[in-house]
């Protein structure tokens, strides 16, 4: 394999695990109550803008911004939980959509009014840091990105497996009602689900700002590539959406080197569906 | 007369007479057409969106397919666009088989996932493609060569074209809902599971349903196309062109005959109207209350506004549709 | 909750007072842009472009009014100083939003002309409305070649068009090929919108026709997270000069990626778009010095009207000048101003008829057109454009020798 090859499919995994880092909320909340949130691009574009103010305007630097984000969008995720998804949940699936579509267009257009239309950039995101390591060229900014996606990931899976809390939660989703039974409050376990998204997705968005400008409509694409990411690594798995992401980041990454940048994403959504055909549940989904 | 009887009969009257009363302003005239026109590709995508509860948000693909097949008569042929509708019918029928096969086996969510991305895929393969126009997108007859063009001034022709169309959609989706289908569908609706065990092919009926309403969407394609004359890639296959399928039924009320063209009747003089009015300010405001708006509704009525008409409470919504109990309304 | 309710209240309030008292002799003008959707970035700045023009035209400037007639202030002089009112719609970003909104401004605001709408694809429906009803309309930026080609007559344009840009770069490199500079390969990447597809396919036509080797095409899809890929293969290549046809965030991202994996072109051409956006200038400025594009848009001397109106409109804006887009749609809603006062009129024939006895000269242009006149399908012959070159972060002109404004650097620096 070519140098070049090889850093191509590095830079496709630092990209996957980037996907992987913004869809990890949305799978999150998807498994544990079958919702699917259509504002969850917007969640990560106003974490994206969090940073920015907090970077920007107030000074806060790196060490302020993404930490900010995460509170800043689990705060939004609980607001959206309590005000509007623990109410569309009682309606049918279509009400999930209409309410949350509602929901990112009021995001996104108010993210227009309130920072205008134009492109806007964290300082030093030109820095990068970039280094270099046997041959292959990494960007700093990515690599960080690409790490923490590792990690939160990593502890998302831990918290929903090894943790009492986590238990909890499973519960919730698989049996509300019994689950109550047994003395756990669903909208509890619930709110603290969205919360959990929230700041992961916030995480995302603070980071993914290091390297993406940043617009309102910032959210439009990375949102579908999201869905994909998630229903592909089979939905409420964590690590599903891990494998999805980095094998859409790789794929991409490939497709656009050996065929052409245009052909990137007919080859990923080809795949995505053929791979439901033979797997309806995704690839780690429950049966 | 009873009440029952004489709102629905004025309502008719008023749909009948809407374009001799806005007489004096083309804007609400042409509204009118829109509400219409949407409600169309509403009503059509309810049909299998709605009554078979296969919630697609990939829509987009037949619409485009429909405004294509038009534009395409008219750039390739030289034919007046509508006589390509029949051509995206028959395509949409049959690309609606080659994606349905393999997608209607996917439950709930996993569904509405693939049709997005079946739609996107249509988009991008579109905007590649010469014959197509590729990205820059193909225009209509720029100047009406003769009645048949349906290229007018005024908006009144096109408001009585899309009425007798809807009627005949909703007239279709009265006779299916009240048939054999109609049951089935409603069936599947409520639980696959217990529909195949009385022996209703759930598969085959879902697969109708979603050919038929890919026919009617892509008629509603076809009509855009007349109307605006001009077509390209985004304005085809975009995801918003489905997603505004879905959220119009829903709002109004999906599996329900008029709940689209209720959806239709909020939503377009909503997103016209804050446009025309808040959109000059160049912030955004026009989606933001679009947005809020929605949000409301759905927060307050998740079932659409018809459900604010219904007699007898909701009943229980199907365990299918939602694997995850929903927390109970206890006080936490 | 709350806010939402609070902003619903706005809107209300908004809507109450939508209709403002006219005054008597006001003569209203049609804005159709997208103040909304991806490109609201570039809609806001027309607009603020036009609030300067009815500005200058209503109460005028002392310094412009040496050089440009129409800003003595005190409104249009034809019409016993009428004054202008701009009326500005938001075409989102779609066809269907972009024909709605001409067809309110003619029946509802009554607008005695319309510049519109900067997306080819929304300039197509808008003016098919337009021309329905008889109310001129004059297009500033799209460049798809068939808009004039239609047999409108109340459809007028000031821009150049994609060949004229095909041109001037093909002029452009043939010079420097003859200065000794290397042009045997010649790489073109495009994003894959009406946009990007249109000007490459145009210049890669151009240049086959005028003898110029495009070795590579690149297409790509907009507003994607990595462009990593593509700079790759540039870099295996290695072209001698690489043409991009971006918008912004992909250009941030190739300009950023190519610093990254440390590869330059000898001579690196950025079609307008993306890269004459400030956030990318203002951002990517100190790492692409030297880098090519075309504008019609340059400063030029002091005292001339581009320049006055440069340094009003930073004042406006808050920093900003007029770029490429923004003098483009500025030059458009002159154009209609000039012909309405010269109609004497709000009545349509006579502005349209006003608006084809168009003769503005090279120096009374914002846009450095070689002035305006149309042809009989509407086109303006006169546009041209310029070569520009991006120093210490803001662009200049270079060529042609006759505009030029300082001296072309080559090969391209980049940091």
């Amino acid at each position: 394999m070519s140098m070049t090859l090889v850093q191509v499919v590095i830079g496709g995994l630092l990209l996957g695990a980037v996907y992987a880092l913004f869809s990890s909320g949305l799978t999150l909340i998807w498994g544990m109550m079958n919702v699917v949130n259509f504002a969850h691009g917007d969640f990560v574009m106003l974490g994206m803008y969090t940073a920015v103010v907090i970077w920007t305007s107030l000074g806060g630097g790196p060490w302020a911004s993404v930490p900010a984000a995460a509170i800043v969008i689990a705060t939004l995720g609980v607001i959206s939980y309590f005000f509007l998804v623990r109410h569309i949940m009682k309606g049918p699936m279509l009400a999930q959509i209409l309410g949350t579509f509602g929901l990112a267009l009021f995001l996104r257009y108010g993210a227009l009014w309130a920072f205008g239309a134009n492109f806007k950039s964290l300082p030093d995101n030109l820095v990068g840091h970039s280094f270099v390591l046997g041959g292959i060229r990494f960007e700093g900014s990515r690599v960080l990105a690409a790490v923490v996606g590792l990690g939160v990931t990593f502890a998302l899976h831990l918290i929903l497996t090894r943790t009492q809390i986590g238990s909890r939660m499973l519960a919730v989703s698989e049996n509300a009602t019994a689950a109550q039974l047994m003395g756990i409050r669903p909208q509890r376990m619930q709110a603290l689900a969205w919360a959990m998204a929230g700041a992961a997705t916030g995480i995302a968005g603070a980071l993914i700002a290091l390297f993406l400008p940043i617009s309102p409509t910032a959210g439009e694409t990375l949102a579908i590539v999201a869905f994909v990411t998630v229903s592909l690594g089979g939905f409420g798995s964590v690590t599903g959406a891990l494998v999805a992401g980095l094998l859409i980041g790789v794929v991409e990454s490939l497709t656009a080197y050996l065929v052409g940048p245009i052909y990137k994403e007919v080859i990923v959504y080809t795949l995505f569906v053929l791979v439901l055909w033979f797997r309806p549940q995704g690839l780690m989904g429950k049966a | 007369m009873s009440a029952r009887r004489i709102v629905p009969l004025a309502l008719l009257v008023l749909a009948l007479i809407y374009p001799v009363l806005t007489m004096e302003s083309a804007v609400y005239q042409r509204m009118g057409a829109l509400v219409l026109l949407a409600a169309i590709g509403a009503s059509a995508w309810n049909i299998v969106g709605g009554y078979a509860g296969q919630v697609s948000v990939g829509h987009a693909v037949f619409f485009g397919i429909g405004a294509y097949s038009s534009v395409v008569a008219f750039v390739h042929l030289g034919l007046p666009p509508i006589a390509g509708a029949p051509l995206g019918m028959a395509i949409s029928v049959g690309l609606a088989a080659l994606i349905g096969v393999p997608t209607l086996r996917l439950s709930g969510h996993y569904f509405s996932m693939a049709t997005i991305a079946v739609g996107e895929l249509v988009r991008v393969l579109a905007s590649t493609s010469d014959f197509l126009g590729g990205a820059q997108g193909l225009g209509g007859p720029p100047m009406p060569r003769t009645v048949l063009d349906l290229s007018f001034l005024s908006a009144m022709p096109y408001y009585y074209i899309f009425l007798v169309v809807l009627a005949g959609i909703l007239g279709l989706t009265w006779w299916i809902e009240r048939g054999r289908m109609g049951f089935y569908l409603r069936a599947i609706k409520d639980s696959e599971r217990a529909a195949r065990s009385l022996g209703v092919s759930a598969g085959r009926y879902k697969l109708y349903a979603y050919m038929l309403s890919g026919a009617f969407t892509s008629v509603a394609g076809s009509l855009y196309l007349c109307m605006f004359g001009f077509i390209d890639p985004e304005s085809g296959f975009g995801i918003l062109i489905s997603v505004k399928m879905v959220v119009m039924a829903a709002l109004g009320g999906a599996g329900q005959l008029f709940g689209p063209l209720v959806g239709a009747l909020i939503l377009v003089p909503l997103e016209e109207l804050s446009n025309s009015y808040l959109g000059g300010q160049g912030a955004g405001i026009t989606y933001v209350v679009y947005g809020a708006i929605i949000v409301i509704i759905a927060r307050f009525l998740p079932s659409g506004l018809l459900s604010l008409f219904e007699r007898k409470p909701v009943v229980a919504q199907p365990e299918a549709a939602k694997p995850a109990n929903p927390a109970s309304g206890h006080a936490d | 909750m709350i806010k939402t309710t609070l902003l619903a209240g706005a809107a209300l309030l908004a809507l109450a007072g939508a209709t403002p008292v006219l005054a008597q002799q006001v003569v209203k003008i049609g804005a159709v842009y997208p103040l909304s959707g991806n490109s609201a970035s570039t809609g806001n700045y027309a607009k603020m472009a036009f609030e300067m023009g009815v500005d200058l035209i209503n109460n005028g400037n002392a310094d412009l009014a040496k050089v440009f007639p129409l800003a003595k202030g005190g409104g249009l002089p034809g019409l016993k100083g009428a004054k202008l009112q701009l009326v500005i719609a938001d075409n989102q970003g779609t066809p269907q939003a972009g024909a709605n909104q001409t067809l309110r401004l003619i029946t509802e605001e009554k607008v005695a002309g319309l510049v519109c709408c900067y997306q080819s694809a929304i300039t197509v429906t808008a003016s098919a409305v337009a021309e329905k009803y008889g109310v001129p309309m004059i297009n500033g930026e799209s460049v798809a070649a068939n808009l004039t080609e239609r047999g409108f007559k109340w459809f007028f344009r000031t821009t150049p068009v994609a060949a004229d840009f095909a041109t001037a770069y093909l002029t452009f490199l043939k010079e420097q090929k003859a200065a000794g500079l290397k042009t045997d390969s010649i790489a073109i990447v495009h994003e894959n919108t009406e946009y990007g597809n249109s000007v490459s396919s145009v210049i890669a036509d151009a240049f086959a026709k005028g003898g110029l080797n495009v070795t590579m095409k690149i297409p790509y899809a907009a507003n994607g997270p990595d462009v990593q890929p593509q700079v790759l293969q540039l870099k295996e290549k290695n072209p001698d000069v690489v043409i991009f046809i971006s918008y912004t965030q992909d250009a941030i991202l190739y300009a950023k990626t190519m610093k990254e994996l440390n590869w330059k072109p000898p001579i690196l051409i950025a079609d307008d778009g993306g890269f004459n956006d400030p956030a990318f200038t203002k951002q990517m400025g100190p790492v692409t010095e030297g880098l090519i594009s075309r504008s019609v848009f340059a400063q030029g001397k002091p005292g001339s009207v581009a320049a006055i109106m440069d340094e009003i409109y930073k004042k406006k804006t808050g920093g900003d000048g007029l770029d490429d887009v923004s003098a483009r749609a500025l030059q458009a809603f002159f154009v209609l101003a000039d012909a309405i006062n010269r109609a004497g009129s709000t009545e349509p024939a006579k502005v349209q008829a006003a608006i084809k006895a168009t003769n503005i000269k090279a120096e009374e242009c914002v846009a450095g057109y070689d002035g305006v006149k149309f042809d009989d399908k509407g086109q303006n012959t006169l546009a041209s454009t310029l070569v520009t070159q991006l120093k210490n972060s803001n662009y200049v002109a270079v060529w042609p020798k006759s505009r030029a404004t300082d001296p072309l650097v080559l090969p391209y620096k980049g940091w």
